[in-house]
């Protein structure tokens, strides 16, 4: 190495081609120091980022899914309630209105028969009563036809008569 | 600049060592920044990371709003090279200046030096006319570049190129030369009233050592948006 301390004018040439090649190494060590690694990671980030808007989106795509099949679905097992509310009311009337039904009629059938026994043990008294009446009619026609009586006699014999209907 | 310069010389060319130096100073502390804030490069950034990004963000932004996509991405790792080379560069000066009694500095901003500013133009100037030629093929590059949009417009266009790599140059320069010149006579102002002149002259360094960093950062920006914006127009993007 001739190194010569002059003092000079200074050349160009040697100069220039000293920059050019040093900016020219500048950057090949910058790009292995720090261009080459910031855009790889630069790049990285960029496609991170693509990448998460991207499932981001399908994301809330998937939920909007979701949201409109629960909805749906929701709506229709209301609708499904309201129908079985429905159903079941109309049944439960129906059911209270046959028996309330079947309750009348057992109970018209019940008063009917009960009157028809009243009727019936009426029309017995009434036969009975009249045969004893009869009976008795008979009785004191004949008690009356067999003796004049004396009021003594009278008084005993309505007496035992009386009795004779007690003891009955 | 007739200050006097150190060179060395090496396969017959000569070499400043203040260019040397200087430049590879800041390289160094480009790798170095770079290495501390890529430790750990993670999907989930750290804050060190975070900032390293968010400056490949801004260069890749600058990209985007000049070039179509393809382009953007072939130009991102070069043009953050660039933007963080020339922002370490253009603040450098602020802080470090080495000057010996000779009248040699041995280290200052590398973009404060014309030949520095020239050579990256040239670098950036080459890269968009190759890619002028690899997107319009040698005769719609050449096309593109001198009969657009009329034929009539040759000799403007001519010098419109010559221009736009001697603005592209002399802007960087200087902007970044002045301001260390103008730091370097506030700093000389210091000592001069008789030993009170540092009392007006640290206000006023302060200021322009802020208005520097801003100047510093600006330059950055706008060198790699005009790169962006000369390759664009070469591959007849506009």
């Amino acid at each position: 190495m001739a190194q010569t301390f002059i003092m000079t004018k200074a050349m160009p040439l040697g100069d220039m081609v000293f920059i050019i090649v040093a900016f020219l190494l500048l950057m090949v060590i910058l790009k292995k120091v720090a261009y080459g690694p910031l855009t790889k990671v630069l790049d990285q980030r960029a496609d991170k980022i693509n990448k998460d808007l991207d499932d981001a989106s399908k994301k809330s795509a998937d939920a909007n899914t979701l949201v409109e099949q629960r909805q749906k679905e929701l709506s229709e097992s209301k609708t499904q309630a309201s129908q079985m509310i429905a159903t079941a009311k109309k049944s439960a009337k129906e059911q209270s209105d046959a028996l309330i039904q079947a309750a009348n009629t057992q109970v018209a059938g019940m008063r009917q028969s009960a009157e028809d026994d009243a009727v019936q043990m009426k029309e017995e008294a009434m036969t009975t009563a009249k045969k004893d009446v009869a009976d008795l009619s008979v009785n004191i026609a004949s008690k009356l036809i067999q003796k004049e009586l004396s009021a003594d006699d009278q008084r005993a014999l309505i007496d035992a008569y009386l009795a004779e209907l007690g003891q009955q | 600049m007739d200050e006097p310069t150190a060179t060395f010389s090496l396969l017959g060319l000569t070499f400043t060592w203040t260019t040397v130096l200087s430049t590879l100073l800041a390289m160094s502390v480009v790798v170095l920044v770079a290495v501390f804030l890529t430790r750990k490069v993670a999907i989930r950034p750290s804050r060190g990371q975070n900032v390293i990004e968010y400056v490949l963000d801004f260069v890749k932004g600058i990209l985007g709003d000049q070039l179509p996509n393809n382009l953007a991405r072939q130009f991102g790792l070069y043009s953050f090279t660039l933007f963080l080379f020339l922002l370490i560069s253009n603040e450098m000066g602020l802080l470090l200046q080495v000057k010996t009694a000779s009248g040699v500095t041995w280290i200052k901003s590398p973009t404060a030096d014309p030949l520095i500013a020239f050579s990256l133009a040239i670098m950036s100037l080459t890269l968009a006319h190759a890619t002028g030629i690899k997107t319009l093929g040698l005769g719609g590059y050449l096309k593109n570049m001198f009969l657009k949009p009329y034929a009539a417009l040759f000799p403007l266009n001519v010098v419109e190129q010559i221009t736009n790599f001697l603005t592209l140059a002399l802007r960087l320069f200087g902007n970044i030369f002045a301001g260390e010149l103008m730091l370097n006579l506030l700093a000389s102002m210091a000592s001069s009233l008789h030993g009170f002149g540092w009392i007006p002259a640290l206000p006023l360094e302060m200021a322009w050592q802020g208005f520097s960093l801003l100047i510093g950062g600006i330059q950055a920006y706008v060198f790699v948006m005009l790169t962006a914006v000369f390759t664009a127009q070469l591959s007849g993007e506009e």
